[in-house]
């Protein structure tokens, strides 16, 4: 199972209730613009993107591998009237990398950036196993 | 010149056997340390220097040497502790912390250019130590160094 679809399970049941939706889509442009700026409150998740490197390099050719999988979120809401739940919605989408198991690292960074009347979250997923 | 490279994967490799000398020569019957990150074999010849009142440098004669045979490696659980298989050799049931623990004596082929008939190994005996675990999130599989203190001489020979 991509790890996308395991945040996206997450994400929802744990904003059911609240003022935003997630969407099924993936964000791509519809006639130049982001899904997510076109489509206010819903939550948009990226594809895993996926590198694998070697943490231990054996003699043997049986080497240790690192396998990062990193996955974007994106939200946009009116600037002018945000969400009354914001904070949660906010803290909702982050702690949704401790659904994802057997991970060493489990890290979301959150970006914000305002234009013109819309705010848009980006939330940067990073996962890294070891096998 | 004939250089011994090891890019090929498994060409460097270390068969450990409880029973004897024999049993060491097949992958079958011994124990394979797996995941080895590097391994270094070391043939420590002692020296005793004196001066004379006659010489204006030093003298040296040789003294028995000290073999030693090191490693660094993933752990792999079998290997580690064993198969537990009362059958196996002692090497593959007990595994690399069993006979540290218990003080085996073993025999080793260290290979240095692959398995295959002609390759080049040498070969001696010694007792197992250095085990030293470890592990961090930074690096989180277990790796541990591995020594082979060696009794008595090395040899070489080829596969046959």
């Amino acid at each position: 199972m991509a790890i996308r679809d395991s945040l996206k399970a997450n994400l929802d049941v744990s904003l059911a209730s609240s003022n935003v939706s997630v969407s099924s889509e993936l964000p791509y442009e519809a006639s130049g613009e982001p899904l997510y700026l076109k489509n206010m409150k819903f939550v948009y998740l990226d594809e895993d993107n996926i590198s694998k490197t070697v943490l231990l390099n054996c003699l043997d050719n049986n080497d240790v591998i690192e396998t990062e999988t990193t996955v974007q979120v994106f939200l946009a809401v009116d600037a002018k009237t945000l969400p009354g739940d914001i904070d949660t919605i906010v803290a909702n989408v982050i702690n949704s990398r401790n659904s994802i198991t057997n991970q060493v690292i489990r890290e979301c960074e959150m970006t914000t950036e305002t234009e013109a009347d819309v705010l848009t979250y980006t939330f940067d997923y990073r996962f890294v196993t070891v096998t | 010149m004939s250089v011994i490279n090891v890019s090929a994967g498994s060409e460097a490799v270390l068969h450990i056997a409880a029973a004897n000398a024999v049993t060491a020569n097949s992958a079958v019957t011994s124990l394979v340390v797996p995941q080895m990150q590097d391994i270094t074999i070391n043939n420590q010849v002692g020296v005793f220097r004196f001066k004379t009142l006659d010489s204006t440098a030093e003298s040296a004669v040789t003294i028995p040497a000290t073999n030693q045979l090191t490693l660094n490696c993933v752990v792999d659980q079998t290997a580690f502790f064993g198969t537990g298989t009362p059958s196996d050799d002692d090497a593959k049931e007990n595994g690399l912390f069993g006979l540290s623990k218990n003080k085996t004596q073993v025999y080793f082929n260290a290979y240095l250019n692959g398995t295959d008939s002609g390759s080049v190994y040498i070969r001696g005996t010694g007792f197992i130590a250095g085990l030293s675990p470890t592990v961090n999130m930074d690096s989180p599989v277990w790796v541990t160094p591995v020594s082979l203190e060696i009794s008595g001489d090395i040899e070489h020979d080829l596969v046959p």
